[in-house]
């Protein structure tokens, strides 16, 4: 069956290299069956690797040992669900998950745009050149389909990936990741066919949109998942892996935004295209950097040959981007110019700014360390100060952004308006600002000024709704007639939830750490901990010690947690400890109480690490209305559909 | 307006996120060195030490702290720190694991910061508990 | 084995064909050129975005206009021009529509 896979990625390479120069060929000399054909070679490469795919599943599913990467990823006992999960538990599976997603990704944009011929004659190169790196990866450099005697078992999965986190994070980041191929190759597309219309970003608009939300949701989950299994009272760490799906979200943000620009008055041509190449070399630069192992980080895949070539790839790529864009140039130049640095337009720049100067901060950060070992000899690195640092900098007037931005009109935007319009938001602002001050919440002056501006932008959307629905008379039929608008508007309630609750729980937590004796009481927040017992329980493949602590509060019982540990005896790597926290969900703050066992001592000391978060689990909350957000933001709108489709198939009558 | 604003705006916005920047990096120091034992003794400042641990004995939680030895993970095989270390100590820290500990010397003893030990991930995909409570 | 190399062998076969279609379907076409959209097509698109951005500024207007975002005198000043450019693209793309319907008329 290895053979079957192989052969099959064997396939797929050579479909997409006959895609890649097939279709460049035809584009160039203009041949309508060449460019058809090397088309359905993109096409017909999804449904290889798929075949690929399915076989490696089949390997996983049947726990076959006699492939390498079952027999490193999993074992017998382990449960079904893991068991097809360790397909991107590893390099090789991983890279094959990338490629099934990026040839139905380009399978499916290519069909759907296949009467624009002339774009798609050139977008079916530039995506095929894509695939074909990641195909000659598989086949050449790292297979998921060596094989070997066949072990009795496998080495099994390291317990922490054993949760439902694991099973959704990495194909929702990869379906993020990925999907900003899409809009990369339609952009190259259309310099490279020398269009200047915006077929290009009507036909992306929504892909974009589903990448960045797959990407938003990723990184959440993996947050989570931190947060829960993990369990060091954070959900993110500003480890570079992290950034490296941060990074690339960023610049889709900023480009999400400025391509509404481009759409409505034709500026900022030029910007969309570095804008779009930028979030699709960070998405490259970012399973870089967790493949290669080039930067010190807590995530970093084993040191392997991989990075030189992705090295390659990123160079290469860059390199073309710069190239077709500088020779293009006469192509992108704008029509109209910014009638006012007070208007919507000009908001939406200076969030661009905002969101690509945070970007690229997080990006000279992640750098840091491989930029002084070669320049200075000597590697020295950043960590929380300098990113928090920034994050103020270009958050907090970000936030700000969020709230001004609805308020201003397009193109102008006169004084007396725009104090008519800021009279509330500004209002629920200060009254904020003052309650806070006077609850005694200014400890912390960015967490103080997160709220104030929340809640500026809560006032600020809440208006834009409720005049909105005055004028068209009904919710429903405002948010149907104006899907993008409101859509963005949820989405930008989300991101304001999500503030407020990293806000309360990074500037306003309480931590507390003390060696308890049984029977033994500690006090944080208000809330008093005692430590009332210890057992252990032997569990299907762990030793599962807990400690029981008695949560109360002003005296009366609130709830019971058990922090402990599991002690694995067969994992990959050895016996292995986790740690296994134990979280209470507060309702009066929506916060959490977080208990950690840090040590537990033969005598029976416990070791305890208490964290009171306030407002965490907005964060979370916010993630639902993020999705559903967006949802609205993407859904069809009939009339808008046949309008577009009005406008570029009448064409094809010609001639 | 006839001409338009957005270049000036953008290159204004540049020039203040540049000056933002080099005035943080400036005041803040430019981060901070990462060596391994055998730099140890040319660097007298606060450091982030990376390596493989020897040994380790004592408990991290007591007034003696946790005692370990760290040794490098590439290059000059005999070079030895001695570390001691107060804090939580990740699951996966034991013999042989590659660790990263901030902290300065101090008559002979790398005297670690609180908290300030994580262990890298002994094999693909698997992070490891970092000290800081975002 | 043997079913791997047969379902391996069948794909192969499979993938060539589909790749090839195209030339089997039309071993000789009477124009193998891959349509570009030609000075004309460049221009009816410009046209059309245009008219679609001054189409959607107007409504957008409207609409900010009455939820109270832009005040009466701003509306005044702005929507006039935006009317304007909107018939100007409405009227650019007039002898276009008719010359085209005579192109269509004429080739039948």
């Amino acid at each position: 069956m290895a053979g079957l896979g192989r052969a099959a990625l064997l396939l797929s390479l050579g479909l997409v290299a006959y895609a890649l120069v097939a279709g460049s060929y035809a584009a160039w000399r203009r041949r309508r069956r060449l460019a058809l054909s090397a088309q359905n070679a993109l096409l017909a490469s999804f449904v290889s690797t798929l075949v690929a795919a399915a076989v490696l599943w089949s390997a996983l599913a049947r726990r076959d040992f006699s492939f390498v990467y079952v027999s490193e990823h999993i074992n017998r006992s382990l449960p079904l669900g893991y068991a097809l999960s360790a397909f991107w538990g590893g390099q090789e599976g991983s890279l094959l998950l990338w490629l099934m997603i990026l040839s139905g990704y380009a399978a499916l944009a290519v069909w759907l745009n296949r009467r624009t011929r002339d774009l798609i004659a050139w977008v079916v190169p530039v995506l095929a050149g894509v695939a074909f790196f990641f195909a000659f990866m598989l086949c050449f450099v790292s297979s998921p389909f060596k094989t070997a005697p066949a072990p009795a078992d496998g080495a099994g999965m390291v317990p922490s990936l054993q949760n439902p986190y694991m099973l959704a994070h990495p194909p929702l980041l990869y379906l993020g990741y990925v999907g900003l191929t899409i809009p990369f190759a339609f952009a190259m597309g259309a310099l490279l066919s020398r269009r200047t219309d915006e077929r290009w970003i009507v036909a992306t608009r929504r892909w974009t949109l589903a990448a960045w939300t797959f990407l938003g949701v990723g990184q959440l989950l993996g947050a989570h998942w931190a947060y829960v299994e993990i369990g060091w009272g954070g959900y993110y760490a500003w480890d570079p892996v992290e950034n490296a799906a941060f990074m690339p979200w960023l610049a889709a943000t900023a480009f999400l935004h400025s391509v509404m620009i481009q759409e409505k008055r034709g500026m900022l041509k030029l910007w969309n295209m570095i804008l779009v190449a930028l979030a699709f070399c960070l998405s490259i630069f970012g399973t870089f950097l967790t493949r290669s192992g080039v930067i010190n980080s807590i995530h970093s895949f084993s040191q392997s040959p991989l990075g030189g070539w992705f090295l390659g790839f990123i160079v290469l790529v860059t390199a073309f981007s710069v190239t077709l864009i500088y020779v293009r140039l006469p192509l992108l130049r704008a029509r109209t110019k910014l009638e006012s640095l007070v208007s919507r337009e000009a908001a939406f720049l200076y969030n661009n700014l905002l969101l690509v100067a945070f970007c690229l901060t997080i990006l000279w950060g992640v750098v840091y360390p491989l930029l002084t070992e070669a320049l200075r000899g000597e590697t020295r690195s950043v960590s929380k100060p300098y990113y928090n640092f920034f994050l103020h900098s270009f958050g907090l007037p970000l936030l700000l952004l969020m709230g001004i931005g609805p308020l201003v009109a397009w193109r102008r935007a006169s004084l007396r308006s725009l104090g008519r319009m800021f009279v509330l938001p500004l209002a629920a602002a200060v009254v904020t600002g003052v309650a806070l001050i006077a609850l005694g919440f200014d400890s912390s002056i960015p967490g103080l000024l997160a709220y104030t501006f929340s809640a500026f932008v809560a006032a600020s959307i809440a208006l834009e709704f409720w005049r909105g629905t005055r004028a068209t008379g009904s919710l429903v039929r405002l948010v149907a007639r104006n899907r993008r608008r409101y859509g963005g508007y949820l989405v930008h309630a989300a991101v304001l939830l999500f503030a407020i609750g990293v806000a309360g729980s990074s500037a306003y937590q309480t931590v507390r750490e003390r060696g308890l004796q049984r029977g033994q009481s500690m006090t944080v927040a208000g809330y008093t901990l005692t430590y009332e017992q210890l057992a252990a329980r032997q569990e299907a493949n762990a030793l599962a010690t807990r400690a029981t602590i008695d949560v109360s509060r002003g005296g009366s019982h609130v709830t019971t947690l058990y922090p402990g540990k599991n002690d694995y005896p067969v994992a990959p790597g050895g016996p292995t400890t986790s740690n296994e926290v134990s979280i209470y969900h507060d309702p009066r703050n929506l916060g959490d109480v977080f208990l950690i066992a840090d040590q537990i001592d033969k005598g029976g000391t416990l070791y305890l690490k208490a964290l009171v978060k306030p407002l965490v689990n907005l964060i979370w909350a916010a993630g639902f209305l993020f999705v559903f957000g967006s949802l609205v933001a993407m859904w069809p709108d009939a009339v808008e559909q046949r309008r577009l489709a009005e406008r570029y198939a009448a064409g094809a009558v010609a001639a | 307006m006839r001409r338009s604003p957005a270049r000036l705006v953008i290159a204004l916005s540049v020039a203040a996120a540049l000056a933002v920047f080099v005035v943080y990096t400036a005041v803040a120091g430019a981060g901070t060195p990462q060596i391994q034992p055998n730099d140890l003794a040319r660097h007298h400042g606060h450091v982030l030490l990376v390596g493989k641990v020897v040994s380790a004995g004592g408990d991290a939680h007591s007034s003696g702290g946790l005692r370990f030895v760290l040794r490098n993970v590439t290059g000059h095989p005999a070079a030895r720190a001695r570390v001691v270390y107060h804090g939580s100590v990740p699951d996966l820290f034991k013999t042989g694991r590659e660790v990263v500990v901030t902290g300065a010397m101090s008559n002979g003893t790398f005297v670690a910061d609180t908290d300030s030990l994580t262990t890298k991930c002994p094999s693909k995909y698997q992070p490891a508990p970092p000290k800081s409570t975002t | 084995m043997t079913l791997g190399l047969v379902v391996g062998g069948v794909l192969a076969v499979l993938a060539v064909l589909y790749v090839a279609r195209p030339f089997l379907r039309e071993p000789a076409p009477a124009s193998d050129v891959l349509d570009e959209p030609g000075e004309l097509e460049r221009r009816r698109l410009e046209l059309v975005e245009e008219r679609d951005r001054a189409l959607l500024a107007l409504k957008e207007l409207e609409f900010d206009h009455r939820t109270g975002k832009t005040t009466d005198a701003d509306y005044r000043e702005l929507v006039g021009p935006l009317r304007r450019r909107a018939a100007d693209a409405l009227q650019a793309l007039e002898p276009r529509a008719e010359a085209r319907h005579e192109r269509i008329r004429s080739s039948r």
